[in-house]
């Protein structure tokens, strides 16, 4: 408990500068709907004179941007991908932190097990995403309401958000496995960064070329958010998939930590 | 009854020599010093015994209690000071106390200011702003403040002030007298000498030998430097007890072990432009004790 609340304390700071963030960049956008749904017919148009394999790449084959949900569904990505940058910087610093900053040596050397440890740590960053979530729903219910006078759907609008949790899970669990596989991890952001990209070109990829095998290992082909939209609901074999991965990365990383020799200071 | 037990400890790392089959043990009450040269496998030990690191082959004990799979129940009773000290910058020194002192069953916040008061440590500084003897002083309580049975000193007096220095000695001292178990990691023989009942002593991953601390006392090993006016004869310090003899001019250097006054009135017989006499290296020692005999 006492390692769950020292990590909680050192990282509220980032939680809270990363939430405001997002709730910003989605004001931001949300601003300028009033303008893009007036003119939707003309955005429609614009968007069909693009390559087919382009606006697919995009995502906006199936969203209606003239629509409150379709166009928030649309900028959600990129809520998506600053909220999976985080996950994944959380996950990977979590753990591999101590060592950055050559504070292992205090913490191995107290009576507990390398499994507390991790287990606290995972606790923590859970909390922060769970949070963040929480904090992110709210704010966006907000900006949404206060920047369109549509209704909307609300159910979807949460299966909308509840997927940036799902989403971040999975990065934040493939980031705790990655902290632990690598010795020594000098900085966190730059790699994160480059991941998440890696994982949106790889869904920009798949989304373009339908190629259904691709989508298995992207997590951001998991939550299809035109699909969502369109049906209101999650595709359960991709919950699955992600739910497996979340797992299988964290048992990994029990694993791999238990094995691990501490670098010497 | 042995505190610590340590048999044919191996530790490569990858294909680099940590150490080499080390065997020896610590009984309760003593004060086991063990020296080496930096790079000769002390931490690697150390760490090994705090399961910071595992064995490559061979096993450790401590309490009569398996190093890896009880390590646990170990650490309860450790204190542990690391050669170099890092904590979390951003927290009070009192803070990191509390937290250190929370992993513990039988903490006492009251021993946090006690041994503070002891060490001259300002508690309500933020860890950042410390500097590095400072940060020692945290590590020094932080080692201390739940009473541990063995605690295992890597390097413990560097940065520290000779006032601390002394002070530091006395705490340990102190818990000497109500039969804690030390380990004393430095590579400076005369530290330890001062206050170790057993020194083994480690060179490239080997345990070379563990002596009495009652044989090394009859060793006082001296290192001379002096220059004369005159050019010095090749064979005017012919004296026995003398290696390591370097004469070059009006110059000279060597390590003499024995009754210092012999020196003393060697000296006296020609006029001195410049006289130096220190602690030679534990290297130094190495050369011309230990090697004779390898």
């Amino acid at each position: 408990m006492n390692i769950y609340i020292q990590e909680l304390k050192m990282s509220v700071k980032s939680l809270i500068y990363w939430t405001f963030g997002m709730l910003l960049a989605l004001m931001f956008f949300m601003l300028l709907f009033p303008a893009i749904s007036q003119d939707a017919a003309l955005m429609n148009q614009l968007i069909s004179k693009f390559p087919p394999e382009l606006t697919r790449a995009l995502g906006l084959t199936t969203l209606d941007l003239s629509m409150a949900l379709g166009f928030y569904g649309y900028l959600f990505l990129f809520i998506l991908l600053i909220g999976s940058v985080y996950a994944m910087k959380s996950g990977m610093s979590v753990l591999s932190e101590e060592i950055r900053a050559k504070t292992a040596d205090f913490l191995l050397s107290k009576p507990i097990s390398r499994n507390t440890i991790v287990t606290a740590k995972i606790m923590s960053v859970l909390s922060l995403l769970v949070l963040q979530t929480v904090f992110y729903i709210i704010g966006a219910f907000i900006v949404v309401n206060l920047t369109t006078n549509q209704l909307f759907d609300r159910t979807t609008f949460l299966l909308i958000n509840l997927s940036l949790l799902l989403v971040q899970l999975f990065f934040a669990a493939l980031g705790l496995l990655l902290s632990v596989i690598v010795r020594k991890i000098k900085t966190v952001l730059p790699i994160a960064l480059g991941i998440v990209f890696g994982f949106y070109v790889l869904q920009m990829l798949n989304q373009s070329l339908t190629d259904s095998n691709l989508a298995y290992i992207t997590p951001f082909a998991y939550f299809d958010i035109s699909k969502i939209v369109a049906t209101g609901a999650y595709e359960s074999n991709y919950l699955i998939i992600n739910t497996f991965m979340i797992l299988g990365f964290t048992i990994l990383t029990y694993i791999i930590y238990n094995k691990k020799d501490m670098p010497s200071i | 009854m042995n505190v610590i037990e340590i048999i044919n400890l191996c530790k490569f790392y990858g294909k680099s020599r940590g150490i080499i089959d080390v065997s020896f043990n610590v009984e309760e009450g003593e004060v086991f010093g063990f020296i080496g040269p930096n790079g000769a496998g002390k931490s690697t030990t150390i760490r090994t015994l705090l399961s910071l690191i595992y064995p490559t082959s061979g096993s450790a004990k401590i309490f009569g209690m398996d190093c890896i799979k009880e390590g646990r129940e170990i650490r309860q009773h450790i204190g542990y000071l690391p050669s170099e000290v890092f904590y979390y910058d951003n927290m009070k020194v009192i803070d990191l106390l509390k937290y250190s002192a929370s992993f513990y069953l039988n903490s006492d916040k009251n021993r946090i200011y006690e041994l503070a008061a002891i060490m001259d440590l300002d508690l309500n500084r933020k860890i950042d702003d410390l500097s590095y003897g400072n940060k020692k002083k945290v590590g020094i309580v932080q080692g201390l403040l739940h009473r541990p049975k063995l605690i295992i000193l890597d390097e413990p007096t560097g940065g520290l002030d000779p006032l601390m220095q002394n002070r530091f000695f006395d705490l340990i001292h102190e818990e000497k007298e109500k039969g804690t178990t030390v380990l004393f990691s430095s590579h400076i023989l005369s530290e330890v000498q001062k206050i170790c009942t057993r020194v083994g002593i480690i060179k490239e991953g080997k345990m070379i030998r563990v002596e009495d601390i009652k044989t090394l006392e009859h060793t006082n090993y001296k290192k001379f430097k002096i220059e004369m006016k005159e050019a010095i004869p090749a064979e005017y310090f012919n004296i026995n007890g003398i290696s390591n003899l370097d004469v070059k001019e009006k110059a000279a250097t060597f390590i003499f072990n024995g009754d210092i006054n012999k020196i003393v009135e060697k000296l006296y017989e020609r006029k001195v432009s410049n006289l130096i006499v220190e602690e030679p290296s534990l290297e130094e020692i190495f050369l011309h004790y230990y090697d004779k005999e390898a």
